[in-house]
């Protein structure tokens, strides 16, 4: 892959529910090690694209690129084989399951065939990478917890390590700081930075929370009535107007 | 301390199948095998249901597809292991088939899906008499030999039956122990995200239904040369809510819960007969009071007490609006 390959190609997406055309012929570029900002009011067709780009909408038009082979289509289970990993707007931690757990289950797809994953170990193999994962997202005090016993916070962080289990090429964050606290964001911020600078990992976030995607994205695009409506770098688009009047109803 | 208790209790477990049968009643050892055998029925239920969240009335009608299969190859004269692999096989492909539906239908609607093929194989195996014997039944089935070891004795029958018991509940440790068993649990607490780490959950769902079927299957090949006779009753509607007891009773989720389950359903009516007229309202009362106080089922009680004596771990029920997604 050159480096001038987008990660990802969005190319004229469109969605619709009925008469609402919810995406409208949405297009941009993903490039390697890039974190980029999805940011706009609600209704504003965030969610929509994301499900749409991951498999779990299926789009009325236009296709979706990873590393260049089109993923148009393809169930979720498949783009996480081919290196995309994501977390949910909503909890989405397996309760009755420990944190280790959670995070082998994460990751032990992508460990040899059907079978060996019945015959082979109970782990997969992968307690070291686990610990790892657990102990960079600083939850090692919690590994053997049930995970719904875990605060609101915790639970994102653990949703967060399962993302990156795979070892995806590219992360695709819903809302990522929804509901945590001050301070497990800023670690949350710190730990993403760090994931990215150190393995490359490509980011897509969605986020209403202004300064944490002003300050953690390298790029942002805003969009408003499914279009999207600005793009830059954070302080070209805070000083957007049309970005500032989308936000006010202007 | 978790470590050292569960071998001795394997053990305990063991001594107790081992001198169970000795010195009692022809029907007492019966019951035992019954027991036996609901209990690898709803160990292949639990599968389905307690580990991988799909909910199935149809574990008898597999029970009654391993039975009848069993005997009618056993009485045109073909060992009964040939047969039982058979009737495995076919409840395995006919369990495959039954998830499907499982793919679009979840829920109450999937029961009532799972309902009506019970029903249907309780028909077909009422009415096509050349083949089932219709309302008659099959009778005088052969029963196993295993190396020349016969099982025409009862106790030597109970014997065999613990053997296939320990064999089917060995490899399903094995399954729910092995990454498969976490992938099942990921299916049933959340499959969206199960499938965004990579679970294929469309297999996972159809294999889940034919494990737990042809669990069912080897159940129903050891009715069939237990009692020497089977009719379409013997597998009706009824019997799948009572093996769904099991697993709800014991605790679905949990290996040992089917088992002990299976002594509620099968072992407690019996021991309750000295009340006579009042036996069973008593095990009514029991079994309600057992789902209100504990819904977890019996391994939940042993749960609730490690926590009293210990640490408590416990699911926050306020944040699981997420797992729902």
């Amino acid at each position: 892959m050159s480096a001038s390959q987008p990660v990802l190609a969005v190319r004229n997406l469109s969605k619709t529910f009925g008469a609402i055309r919810a995406v409208k012929n949405v297009s941009f570029d993903v490039y390697p090690g890039e974190i980029l900002g999805l940011i706009g009011p609600n209704g504003s067709g965030k969610s929509t694209l994301f499900n749409c780009i991951l498999g779990q909408l299926r789009p009325n038009g236009g296709s979706v690129e990873v590393n260049g082979k089109s993923v148009s289509g393809k169930r979720a289970c498949d783009l996480d084989k081919l290196g995309v990993g994501r977390t949910f707007q909503q909890l989405s931690v397996f309760p009755q399951m420990t944190v280790i757990d959670n995070i082998i289950v994460a990751g032990q797809e992508h460990h040899g065939t059907m079978l060996s994953r019945l015959f082979g170990p109970p782990d997969a193999g992968l307690t070291a990478e686990a610990d790892q994962m657990i102990e960079f997202f600083r939850l090692s005090h919690l590994r053997d917890e049930m995970a719904g016993s875990l605060s609101y916070g915790q639970q994102k962080l653990v949703d967060a390590a399962m993302a990156f289990m795979a070892g995806p090429s590219l992360v695709l964050l819903d809302e990522p700081a929804g509901g945590v606290n001050l301070t497990m964001l800023a670690g949350l911020k710190e730990r993403l930075v760090t994931y990215n600078r150190e393995h490359g990992t490509t980011f897509v976030v969605i986020e209403h929370n202004m300064e944490f995607v002003m300050s953690l994205c390298t790029r942002i695009i805003v969009l408003a009535e499914g279009q999207i409506i600005a793009e830059g770098e954070p302080d070209e688009v805070r000083a957007n107007q049309t970005v500032i009047d989308a936000y006010l109803g202007g | 301390m978790r470590a050292t208790l569960r071998p001795v209790l394997l053990l305990v477990g063991l001594a107790v199948l081992i001198v169970a049968p000795l010195g009692e009643s022809n029907y007492v050892i019966y019951l035992l095998c019954s027991w036996l055998i609901f209990s690898i029925a709803a160990i292949g239920l639990n599968l389905t249901l307690g580990y991988a969240g799909q909910i199935s009335l149809a574990q008898a009608s597999f029970m009654g597809i391993g039975a009848y299969s069993t005997a009618i190859l056993t009485l045109a004269g073909w060992p009964w292991v040939v047969g039982m692999l058979l009737g495995v096989f076919l409840c395995f492909i006919v369990g495959l088939a039954l998830g499907f539906p499982a793919l679009r239908v979840k829920g109450h609607f999937l029961a009532f899906v799972t309902l009506a093929f019970n029903t249907l194989v309780f028909l077909v195996s009422r009415n096509e008499e050349w083949l089932t014997g219709g309302t008659y039944g099959l009778s005088n089935m052969p029963r196993p030999s295993l190396f020349g070891f016969s099982t025409d004795n009862q106790t030597h029958f109970y014997y065999f039956t613990v053997l296939v018991f320990l064999v089917s509940a060995a490899l399903m440790y094995g399954i729910v122990r092995s990454p498969w068993g976490r992938a099942f649990k990921a299916l049933r607490e959340n499959p969206i995200r199960a499938e965004s780490l990579g679970v294929d959950t469309r297999w996972l769902t159809l294999i889940a239904f034919a494990i737990g079927s042809a669990y069912a299957g080897i159940a129903g090949a050891l009715v069939s040369p237990l009692v020497q006779y089977i009719d379409p009753g013997s597998f009706a509607l009824v019997h799948s809510l009572r093996i769904l007891l099991m697993v709800v009773v014991g605790g679905a989720g949990f290996f040992f819960g089917p088992m002990l389950g299976a002594v509620i359903v099968i072992l407690l009516p019996e021991a309750l007969r000295f009340t006579e007229g009042y036996y069973l309202i008593i095990y009514s009362a029991a079994v309600i009071a057992l789902m209100v106080f504990c819904p977890s089922g019996l391994i939940g009680i042993w749960g609730r007490l490690r926590d009293r004596l210990g640490r408590k771990p416990e699911t926050r029920a306020d944040m699981q609006a997420g797992a729902q997604l």
